[in-house]
């Protein structure tokens, strides 16, 4: 018979310690075990009901879809997107763009306010420089009024319904519409021929140079003061590069939006009309203020379109470098054509 | 008043295609449109289902609220209509509608739209009741007469239900508690072991979803 030890005793509690240990890890983890069993054996739980509806929303790959019916996305039974096209145009597009495009007037009319008419500071001297060609400026007009037919009757589609239907009613709005519409088609695909002119007369000297950030630094004189320039400021220059890349993108979704004749689906459409209508905006909101800034803004600005010609201490004043190359070549001063306007100011001089 | 609703029984639908031709029928819905159609899914394969969508005349319709001139409105029934006066063509309708119940006539320049037509519920338009001018733009007004849609009258299965909404949902919830399997929008797989869920009701067909 073996006597017990003192150590009998301890090594009797702590295997009693052990079994306790390794009972309750038992009890805690031996019901997890389905779970495991589960997740390894991957216990798939098919529900047809699911998968139809799936299918059904078009969640995952187009299923073998047939319908009798032909025409454009007549297979899909439920366009999810529309939701979120809906949502864009009413929730996003609509408030957002209204605050924007009324905020760029406010800011317009806020600057004009505090700061005035840019003015020539040393006065007109009555010496003139050709600015612009008639091709440029007959290019410069042409895409004006293409852009503002069509801005004018793309906003009345997209703000009508709110604001015009209250003032000339339900019939008197839709013919309105139905005009606007048939106008913004018209004159729509006669708008690439406008961004291409313009292209092709300003391209020159609106590559990007050091002095035209140094230009943008000084916040181009827009608050006092002037900064250097050469025949287009910065300001000019980002206003041609964004004609060309928002005119692009105009353009591409227009032609999809405007034939809808060629089977594109909602899909496209829908991505037409979100890249269509947020370059709209922008260009809009832009166009406001390249507008003011070219007449009621500087002063002796307007001309340079309208005639063409340019005072001397405007060039001075605002594009130094490209009066100063004027001038090397001997370009200052020159007579106008014939049918000047007064607005140039001061008599005509010939030669320097 | 009345909440009305269309509800389309898909293990029930047999795609002969007669709500198709019974509306265009009976509307003279103009050639290239077509306001309801039937969409089959994994056609030839088991599990296939067909359905009739049309306009389902949502109550908060996302045609009428993307329209530039506003030209939708919802009847006391609940039945969406729209006024083809109004309707400039835009198709922004048709963009918002998940199931595509704007149709477009290709009238317009460029071949772009003309004014949109659409499932009316048989309910006619804006014109008076029965009129001939509300015929020739509309369709047929079966409601003002006391009628139901005329694809639900012709579903040669009574797949497509059309009236109020409680007296449809009870009827299909008839049919669902006869058929004891559930109306297979959750999954009895595991409950009831391998095989798809008409196997072990018994139903097992042609028309089973199980892919074995």
């Amino acid at each position: 018979m073996g006597k017990k030890s003192p150590e009998d005793g301890g090594r009797r509690r702590r295997m009693m310690f052990r079994a306790f240990a390794l009972m309750l890890a038992a009890v805690l983890l031996l019901p997890l075990m389905p779970y495991a069993v589960a997740y390894v054996g991957g216990i798939t739980n098919p529900n047809p009901g699911a998968d139809l509806w799936r299918q059904v929303r078009q969640r995952e790959a187009p299923p073998e879809v047939r319908t009798q019916v032909q025409g454009v996305d007549t297979g899909v039974l439920i366009n999810a997107r529309g939701e979120s096209w809906r949502e864009f145009r009413m929730e996003q597009l609509i408030p957002w763009s209204g605050w924007f495009l009324g905020g760029m007037l406010v800011a317009i009319a806020l600057f004009y306010l505090l700061r005035g008419r840019i003015r020539i500071d040393n006065g007109r001297s009555g010496i003139l420089v050709q600015r612009f060609t008639v091709n440029q400026r007959m290019a410069h007009w042409f895409m004006a009024v293409v852009f503002t037919i069509l801005g004018l009757t793309g906003l009345v589609l997209l703000y009508g319904r709110f604001v015009l239907i209250p003032l000339l009613g339900p019939e008197g709005f839709s013919v309105t519409a139905a005009a606007c519409k048939e106008i913004h088609n018209l004159f729509g695909p006669i708008f690439p021929l406008a961004v291409l002119l313009i292209l092709f007369y300003f391209a020159r000297g609106n590559g990007f140079h050091w002095v035209d950030f140094k230009w943008l630094a000084k916040g181009g004189g827009l608050l006092g003061g002037h900064a250097s320039a050469g025949h287009f400021n910065m300001g000019q220059k980002l206003w041609f590069w964004g004609t060309l890349l928002f005119g692009l993108s105009l353009v591409a979704s227009g032609f999809v939006l405007v034939f809808p004749n060629f089977g594109q689906g909602r899909l496209i459409m829908e991505w037409a009309h979100f890249s269509h209508g947020i370059a709209a905006v922008l260009f809009i909101g832009g166009a406001f203020a390249h507008s003011y800034i070219g007449t009621l803004g500087m002063e002796g600005a307007l001309e340079a379109m309208t005639n063409g010609y340019v005072d001397a201490n405007w060039a001075k004043e605002h594009h130094d470098l490209w009066y100063a190359q004027m001038e090397a070549e001997g370009k200052v001063g020159v007579v106008p054509e014939r049918g000047l306007s007064e607005s140039s100011g001061g008599p005509e001089t010939a030669g320097g | 008043m009345a909440r009305m609703k269309f509800l389309c029984d898909a293990e029930r639908c047999i795609e002969c295609n007669g709500c198709v031709t019974a509306c265009k029928n009976e509307h003279e819905v103009p050639w290239g449109v077509n306001r309801r159609r039937v969409v089959t899914i994994n056609d030839g394969e088991p599990g296939e289902r067909s359905m009739s969508v049309a306009c389902m005349h949502c109550s908060d319709a996302p045609c009428a609220a993307v329209c530039p001139v506003d030209c939708f409105y919802t009847t006391e029934d609940g039945v969406v209509l729209h006024d083809k006066d109004i309707c400039i063509g835009c198709g922004y309708c048709f963009y918002a509608c998940p199931f595509g119940a704007p149709q477009f006539p290709s009238t317009g320049a460029y071949g772009s739209r003309g004014a949109m037509d659409k499932c009316t519920f048989c309910a006619g338009g804006p014109e008076p009741d029965g009129s001939a001018e509300e015929f020739k733009k509309y369709g047929r007004n079966r409601l003002s007469e006391g009628r139901l849609p005329l694809c639900a009258e012709m579903c040669s299965t009574k797949a497509l239900l059309a009236g109020d909404g409680d007296t449809v949902s009870d009827i299909f919830r008839e049919r669902v508690t006869y058929r004891g399997i559930g109306t297979l929008a959750w999954g009895w797989g595991v409950a009831y072991g391998k095989g798809g869920v008409r196997q072990s009701a018994g139903l097992g067909g042609k028309a089973s979803s199980t892919k074995e």
